[in-house]
């Protein structure tokens, strides 16, 4: 009787608490690196489809290579990290763990429908923002520590464009925040059920998706790390499993950031399937999942596409595009308001 | 060095740098002063070619640029014949402009290839790989080898036009137009790849003759200038086709250039291909030293064997220049002899040791970022530099 | 243009230095002294030949002298865009040194430099001249030079 209900105790504690499921299943951590494996492999695959070669293939060739990436994880965890001589340990060390960190704790405060939600709060959006705004610092911290001129131009690229970007990102997330009056995602999810974001402020949602692009150096703007320029940038000293926490790092912001796209633009789990949630109650989320998820495909697809900008054209882009279109947008957003109130 | 600036010694291990280093002083994001360090892989082709038979350095000289092989071969034995006294026939000179302009094409998609991936564009770099593999492939027909063909000899070519290349020849032309209009789309009039390089790393036309620059880069700074049309060789003089001349001089002239040269090189196969006269393959002289049993076997299979002579062949002492308008630009070889087997003194400059002269003129100026965007645009080959 | 016609040229050009002027297997060839070789560079520059094709050194160790030779031509003359001449100085081979025609000709710089490295013909006044191609610590004798011997490797070498 005791083991029994230990075990029914655990699997309400772990299944069927928003606050501990959220972090750890969904939208948290087992999500994310089931999605690294999966995004990683969608991108390569499809640069391989537009590139006439095959990609990854011979790990699970029945399922077109999909394990390739699970390969390639386990050689990173059980790969030495090289820690060079001249490097400052501590930086060199914390760094990449702290920035994975920071990358993925704003999707622990995402919520996954609206009644199971790890947060709740009236701030949940400024929450999810100011996390966001944390990780470039480990970047920088990161490119300083690894003490390689390489790194250290890559690591002040990414402090120029950071720059560049911020402002945009908050202002367009504003914008989209005023036309519904709330800082609370549940909130500003519920209200979309009639009318999508990106209907109601499109300036707001070109915006972000801009910066989301910028900020987690997808092409054209993969400038940080820069490859035929500055080997890798920040990361040019990395091996082993602190290189892939550093590489996984920028998919996971990306994730978080579409899936901020999906729930602030694209009308959240609207429509709600609502017979999922007998199967459990972060089920009906799903439909911001697969939103996130096209607007993931979207941003790898570019890579096959586009070469890089340079770095002060993207920060062009950043002050004269993204800023302007985000003043824009908080315009617009007051033209709504008072057109419709 | 002034506490504003940093030194950065990019390569040679380094993934843009190729077999290369450079020396560059930065301040801030902007380079003030760079320098080429060269000599990676050298290997002295003008000392080893002093220990070599003369027919034995034809394989050696194309060793250095691999991307462009039959141009350097070409230079070599136009030198030789010089010395010699003999000139190929017809239908040889003929087949090794064939030979040339295919080539030509496969060098200028191996270097957009490699523009392709300095400027991040995995795909352009993947295409162009994928494309130049059509012309390795119909070379490979006509000559048995894929990169280093050797198909140019003292007096002729090694073989004769094979059966059904006319028509594998149109097809492949055929598909390289369609694809060119891809590239085109995809990356050439890509708004990031005209951003990168329109405006970068413009080389006035003075300067451009002043640094005695060659190749599609001098061509694309203004200056009317091809060693085809300058001093036909091989069957230029009978072919049409034009000299692509660009007046901007930035890195954007400079490719679009090479692609134009493309569609040139192009029109030059189809008219050999249309104009090709009958006839030997080679010069009279030797054909007659090969015995009429292996003649016969010659006449049926298109292939040659050599003669015996080419083993010990001593030109008379002298001197003698030649050059070659290669895919990179002007080969030019001067080869002293000395009566003996073996040259006197053997010199061969190529047209990337010529460009060295772009890194040290071109980048400072320019930001960091654009280091690759340049060296991209002027077809840079380190092995064809340091030979 | 002729043989005859560029010699007639450049002997019209180079009137007032102190060479000789002639054919060799065919090429239009001026030889000067190494003292006279900035001036006749100068003149023939005025005559349009506006850039330097190659710098080649010849080692002659029977006469105790290397030979330089310039190939120049030009680029914007369109009478002399056909027509390379040898321009040939020659040194002792014991201390062989040259003054730079960088000056005249800019694209000479590397490959003077090249002929610096491995030929060990000093150019005064090159800012390019340095160890090019060979490592920067190499020390002996220049690799062109008639007695650099390859050195053997492998099975061929002597036990």
């Amino acid at each position: 009787m005791q083991v029994s209900e230990i075990i029914s105790w655990l699997i309400n504690l772990l299944f069927y608490k928003p606050e501990v499921f959220c972090p750890i299943f969904y939208p948290g951590l087992v999500t994310i690196l089931a999605l690294l494996i999966f995004i990683i492999w969608l991108e390569r695959k499809i640069a391989a489809k537009v590139q006439l070669r095959y990609g990854p293939l011979y790990v699970t060739r029945k399922a077109g290579g999909i394990l390739q990436l699970l390969a390639d994880l386990l050689r990173y965890m059980f790969q030495e990290p090289i820690i060079p001589k001249t490097v400052d340990k501590i930086a060199f060390i914390a760094g990449p763990v702290l920035l994975f960190a920071t990358a993925y704790v704003p999707a622990a405060l995402l919520p996954a429908t609206a009644e199971f939600t790890g947060l709740r709060s009236e701030l949940s959006l400024l929450a999810v923002l100011a996390l966001l705004t944390l990780a470039p610092i480990f970047d920088i911290i990161i490119g300083w520590g690894s003490n390689n001129k390489f790194s250290l131009i890559g690591s002040m690229r990414e402090g120029y464009i950071v720059m560049s970007y911020e402002i945009p990102m908050f202002l367009s997330t504003l914008a989209i925040a005023m036309v519904y009056g709330s800082l609370n995602i549940v909130e500003i999810v519920e209200m979309q059920s009639r009318c999508w974001g990106i209907l109601l402020n499109p300036i707001a949602a070109a915006t972000f998706l801009l910066v989301a692009l910028i900020s987690t150096a997808r092409f054209p703007f993969e400038i940080a790390e820069a490859e035929t320029e500055i080997v890798m940038g920040p990361y040019t000293e990395y091996s082993g499993i602190l290189y892939g926490l550093l590489m996984g790092a920028s998919y996971v912001k990306f994730y978080v950031l579409s899936m901020l796209f999906a729930l602030l633009f694209l009308g959240g789990w609207h429509p709600s399937i609502t017979w999922l949630e007998k199967i459990h109650p972060a089920a009906p989320g799903l439909v911001v999942f697969i939103k996130a998820l096209i607007i993931m495909v979207f941003g790898i697809f570019l890579r096959a596409v586009y070469p890089r900008f340079r770095v002060d054209q993207a920060i062009r882009v950043g002050w004269h595009l993204l800023f302007m279109l985000s003043m824009l947008s908080i315009a617009y957003s007051l033209a709504v308001i008072w057109l419709v109130g | 060095m002034s506490e504003r600036t940093i030194e950065l010694y990019i390569g040679p291990q380094h993934p843009g740098s190729g077999h290369m280093r450079f020396d560059i002083t930065l301040d801030g994001d902007i380079i003030v002063k760079a320098e080429p360090s060269i000599g990676y892989v050298h290997r002295s082709v003008e000392k080893i070619a002093e220990t070599k038979t003369y027919i034995q350095i034809a394989p050696l000289v194309e060793r250095p640029s691999l991307a462009d092989t039959v141009n350097p071969n070409l230079g070599y034995i136009l030198a030789l014949e010089k010395l010699l006294g003999i000139e190929a026939p017809p239908r040889a000179q003929y087949l090794r402009t064939l030979a040339a302009e295919a080539n030509r094409i496969h060098s200028h998609f191996y270097g957009i290839g490699i523009l392709g991936i300095m400027l991040g564009s995995s795909t352009a770099f993947m295409w162009a790989f994928a494309d130049r593999e059509i012309m390795i492939e119909l070379l490979q027909m006509l000559t048995g080898a894929r990169i280093t063909y050797s198909y140019v000899i003292p007096g002729g070519v090694r073989r004769d036009l094979p059966v059904g290349f006319k028509e594998a020849a149109e097809k492949a032309l055929r598909y390289l137009e369609r694809r060119l209009k891809d590239y085109e789309k995809l990356f050439f009039e890509n708004p990031v790849t005209v951003a990168r390089l329109k405006g970068v790393g413009v080389l006035k036309k003075e300067d451009a003759i002043a640094l005695g620059i060659v190749g599609p880069n001098l061509r694309a700074s203004g200056v009317h200038y091809d060693v085809r049309r300058i001093e036909p060789y091989a069957a230029y003089d009978d072919l049409d086709f034009e000299v692509v001349v660009k007046k901007e001089g930035d890195s954007y002239a400079r490719l679009m250039a090479r692609v134009e040269e493309i569609k040139q090189s192009m029109r030059i196969i189809r008219q050999v291909l249309e104009k090709i006269p009958d006839g030997p393959i080679l010069h009279e002289k030797y054909y007659k030293m090969i015995p009429p049993k292996t003649r016969k076997q010659i006449e049926e299979t298109g292939r040659l064997k050599f003669p015996a002579a080419f083993a010990t062949l001593k030109p008379p002492k002298g001197e003698a220049l030649s050059r070659v308008e290669g895919a990179r630009g002007e080969f030019l070889y001067y080869v002293v002899s000395d009566g003996s087997p073996r040259p006197y003194r053997f010199r061969m400059v190529s047209p990337s040791f010529r460009n060295v002269w772009l890194f040290a003129h071109l980048l400072p100026g320019h930001r960091l970022a654009d280091i690759p965007a340049i060296y991209g645009s002027i077809d840079y080959f380190p092995p064809c530099a340091d030979r | 243009m002729k043989l005859e016609e560029v010699l007639e040229l450049l002997k019209a050009a180079l009137s007032g230095v102190e060479c000789l002027i002639g054919e060799e297997s065919g090429i239009p060839t001026v030889r000067v002294h190494p003292e006279n070789l900035l001036e006749a560079a100068k003149k023939l520059k005025e005559s349009g030949f506006d850039h330097v094709k190659s710098v080649t050194g010849l080692d002659y160790p029977d006469e105790g002298e290397i030979e330089v030779v310039y190939h120049v031509s030009s680029y914007t003359k369109p009478e002399l865009t056909k027509v390379i001449v040898a321009l040939k100085a020659r040194v002792k081979r014991d201390s062989p040194k040259l003054t730079s025609l960088y000056g005249i000709w800019p694209s000479s710089a590397y490959l003077e430099s090249e002929t610096y490295d491995l030929m060990g013909v000093e150019f005064e006044g090159n800012p390019k001249q340095r160890r090019l191609l060979l490592p920067e610590d190499y020390e002996g004798i220049p690799p062109l030079r008639k007695d650099f011997k390859i050195p053997v490797e492998g099975v061929d070498a002597v036990e």
